[in-house]
């Protein structure tokens, strides 16, 4: 089955819209982070917020009057990438169209709130609206009840390379001819206590900008937003690939594992999205490439938009489509250039495959394979 | 072409069903072992007991502080037994009671089948290792030192006890791991069924897991959908679930290949149906669609009829709208066949649900017998149902119908079927 992307979805830091939002990669734009603060404690942060207008369009709906940014970022890039297929594919029958969300760190503003109420105050001050809000599949049942999804809605959960996972599901899905659209969506959203828990695990850099591939790793900065990609029988850009990879259980081990992803998915013509971010990623990734892939250009937009975890594959196989779309890749931002690497400089490109390829921060690594 | 996961079974001629839905799957799914632990009992073994004896196994609560809270009971795992099992060595001894969990299902599965070798692994969950997130949350807002905050965030994420329980027994299979709210353990066997179905795989690893955490209790309690008082699904008294935990997994397997190596058959799953229902964010459609459109599906899907099915495992946790949708589906759908819910023996275990309920479908069709809905008292009039009231009973059946509904209107149902001999 061809397996290929009939529209996208791309709520970010640097705006919504993805012709919008390339614009400002290819520009070499770098989203501002916020300040980020809780009374529990004196410490800040810094992370990568999506700013206000970027959804000041979204349809009102019941579903969204007290949902928490993480499912109106969903939402949003839900309805924007069926409106894509839409004008070119014309009508899609909800009945037809089956979703999968993809998610890593999940509701946290809601959860966080709720638990609060609860240490502080006693069980008796629990909230019975913000609970049900805090479930990981609270996204996907609204943006179903606004699409009229009535069939196979999946929420997915994982590391930064669950998309793949969602993706890898959609794909088997769509082997279901009762179905001919599966919508992927994945989102995230950015709160002062993921910030905390990162930087305790000593993840986390508290200022910008995000340097990749510098050995030793400098730290990465949380973003928020979401990403979506309608899959179909038919589009312009196809995921050839997907290779579900496997785990790590120490993160030394996440070389051999992103080496043998990128094994799996090389091609001379391909150029690398990847999800390098400041961390221990980096250097797997670096090995893997210098070994597998040594002359491929390399991008990640992470200095520009943040490491947004759950959506971050769906980030970067937005930024991969569009390459292959428009020929062309944005500028590198911040990376060491003694990394050994080939990084993406503005310009024309002629390759016509893009490898996705992620590890995640806590034990899954997966990729695929796009082609135009 | 997908680089990997996309090997067709070979070298052996295979079952084909006529299948309506439109699915392209061809071939028969095979149950080749399964582990479960739930407050029922530890294995297969203790399990089957525990449903024949009719056992209550609910009892106040002793994790957390619940005396501000309404309901004070939940099945409950015991602590001494399962710290005392595999993952005990000083290297995991930081791990989630959830890791725990999944590494004992896996220790009772792989003996079973210790040949039994994954493609992929689905499991559902609702909450992963959320008391280490209450534990850390706690921490901050005493100002305390956190030294043991790295380890309680890197093991809170969902799919960490099943990669550490794969770990521990050598598997680094690919995890898909599905949150979908009370329905996650029915979805994830639901799609691993599809998956091996279709062909794409011969062999897929899956289940749910859940433990009980504070947050996760008050929540429930907050909503007023857990009860003070026993739990009495479709009782007319009902007035709420109790909460439980555990886990169970199974192991599945394109069917000629596991008769080609000779491997145990417990069951076969032979449908699955998924609705979702748009109604409320935590409240089905009265009218019980979303759960009819689910059983409807799971039954095209396998080609059956409702007249072929024997017994049905409810989801049925005993809350005054859950129950009325559901049951009203089945007395349409399927009249007067038996059904219980054993969430009144071991309380709901949410993700772990769906899952722990397929094991007691597959021991009520080794050992013939139907499990009991305990607590019932008096019959609610407006449910048409023919309840397997307090006591299990014998009986003959081949094929079973579990159900699973959850939060944001995810509806889940499989059929599993008596092998013949």
């Amino acid at each position: 089955m061809s397996l290929r992307i009939a529209g996208m979805g791309w709520v970010t830091p640097l705006g919504r819209g993805v012709d919008a939002v390339w614009g400002r990669l290819l520009r070499g734009d770098e989203a501002p982070v916020q300040p980020i603060s809780d009374s529990v404690s004196d410490k800040a942060y810094s992370a990568f917020r999506v700013p206000a207008e970027a959804l000041k369009d979204l349809p009102p709906h019941p579903r969204l009057r007290r949902a928490s940014a993480i499912s109106r970022f969903a939402a949003a890039a839900g309805i924007d990438a069926l409106a894509e297929a839409r004008s070119t594919i014309g009508e899609i029958e909800a009945e037809r169209l089956a979703l999968v969300f993809a998610v890593s760190n999940g509701g946290v503003v809601y959860t966080k709130r709720f638990y609060h109420n609860v240490v502080e105050s006693g069980a008796q001050s629990a909230s019975p609206l913000l609970f049900p809000e805090t479930v990981f599949n609270a996204p996907a049942s609204h943006l179903a009840a606004i699409l009229g999804i009535t069939g196979t809605s999946y929420t997915l959960v994982g590391d930064g390379a669950v998309g793949v996972l969602a993706i890898k599901m959609a794909s088997d899905l769509l082997d279901n001819e009762a179905l001919d659209f599966c919508l992927v969506v994945a989102a995230e959203e950015a709160d002062w206590l993921l910030c905390d828990a990162y930087h305790k695990w000593r993840l986390l850099k508290k200022e910008p900008p995000i340097e990749l591939f510098r050995d030793p790793p400098r730290g990465m900065i949380l973003s928020e937003g979401a990403g979506a990609v309608l899959l179909a029988r038919q589009g312009a850009v196809q995921i050839d690939a997907i290779d579900l990879g496997g785990n790590f259980s120490q993160r030394r081990e996440a070389n051999a594992i992103v080496r043998r992803v990128l094994h799996d998915l090389a091609d001379e013509h391909a150029c690398i999205v990847a999800s390098a971010n400041g961390t221990f990623i980096d250097l797997a990734e670096r090995n893997a490439i210098e070994r597998e892939l040594p002359s491929a250009l390399v991008y990640s937009a992470k200095p520009a938009l943040g490491e947004s975890v759950g959506a971050s594959t769906l980030w970067q196989t937005i930024t991969g489509v569009q390459a292959l779309r428009t020929r062309r890749l944005p500028p590198m931002l911040h990376s060491d250039p003694e990394a050994g690497l080939s990084f993406s400089t503005l310009g024309e490109i002629s390759f016509k495959k893009v490898i996705v390829l992620n590890c995640g921060l806590n034990q899954q690594v997966a990729g695929l394979r796009l082609s135009i | 072409m997908e680089s990997n996961q996309n090997r067709g079974p070979s070298g052996t001629e295979m079952s084909r069903f006529n299948d309506v839905s439109g699915k392209t799957g061809q071939y028969r799914v095979a149950v080749v072992a399964a582990g479960v632990l739930s407050p029922l009992g530890f294995g297969l073994d203790e399990t089957l007991a525990s449903l024949r004896a009719n056992k209550d196994c609910v009892s106040p609560v002793t994790r957390f502080d619940v005396e501000k809270c309404r309901c004070k009971t939940a099945g409950q795992i015991s602590d001494e037994r399962l710290l005392s099992g595999r993952g005990n060595e000083r290297k995991t001894e930081r791990l989630h009671r959830a890791t725990r969990m999944m590494m004992a299902v896996f220790e009772e599965l792989f003996g079973q089948d210790p040949e039994f070798k994954p493609e992929l692994t689905v499991i559902g969950t609702t909450s992963g290792g959320m008391s280490f997130g209450e534990d850390y949350y706690r921490g901050l807002h005493r100002h305390q030192g956190l030294r043991h905050s790295p380890g309680w965030i890197a093991n809170y994420p969902p799919q960490k006890p099943v990669i550490d329980a794969q770990h521990a027994f050598e598997i680094s299979t690919p995890c898909q791991i599905i949150a979908n709210a009370c329905a996650s353990g029915t979805n994830a066997i639901g799609h691993a069924f599809e998956c091996v179905r279709s062909g794409k795989y011969q062999r897929v690893l899956t289940g749910g897991y859940d433990a009980l955490s504070e947050l996760v209790f008050v929540g429930f309690d907050s909503l007023q959908a857990a009860t003070p008082e026993k739990c009495r699904p479709f009782d007319r008294d009902r007035s709420g679930m109790v909460l439980g935990e555990g886990a169970a997994i199974f192991a599945l397997e394109n069917l000629e290949s596991a008769r080609a190596r000779g491997a145990r058959i417990l069951g076969e799953i032979i449908g699955y149906g998924i609705s979702t229902d748009n109604h409320h964010l935590t409240q089905p459609d009265p009218s019980g669609s979303g759960p009819r459109r689910a059983m409807e599906q799971a039954l095209q899907s396998a080609n059956r009829s409702a007249e072929e099915v024997d017994y049905i495992n409810a989801h049925g946790t005993a809350t005054t709208f859950n129950d009325a949708a559901e049951g009203k589906a089945v007395a349409e759908l399927f009249g007067d066949v038996p059904i219980s819910s054993t969430k009144s023996m071991m309380g709901h275990s949410l993700g772990a649900a769906g899952a722990i309920e397929a094991v007691v479908c597959l021991l009520a069709l080794q050992a013939q017998f139907v499990p009991p809905n305990i607590n019932f008292r008096n019959a609610d009039r407006d449910l048409n149902l023919n309840i397997v009231a307090n006591e299990s009973r014998e009986a003959k059946i081949d094929i079973i119908l579990s159900n699973s509904f959850g939060f944001g209107g995810t509806n889940a149902s499989i059929l599993i079927q008596k092998l013949a001999a």
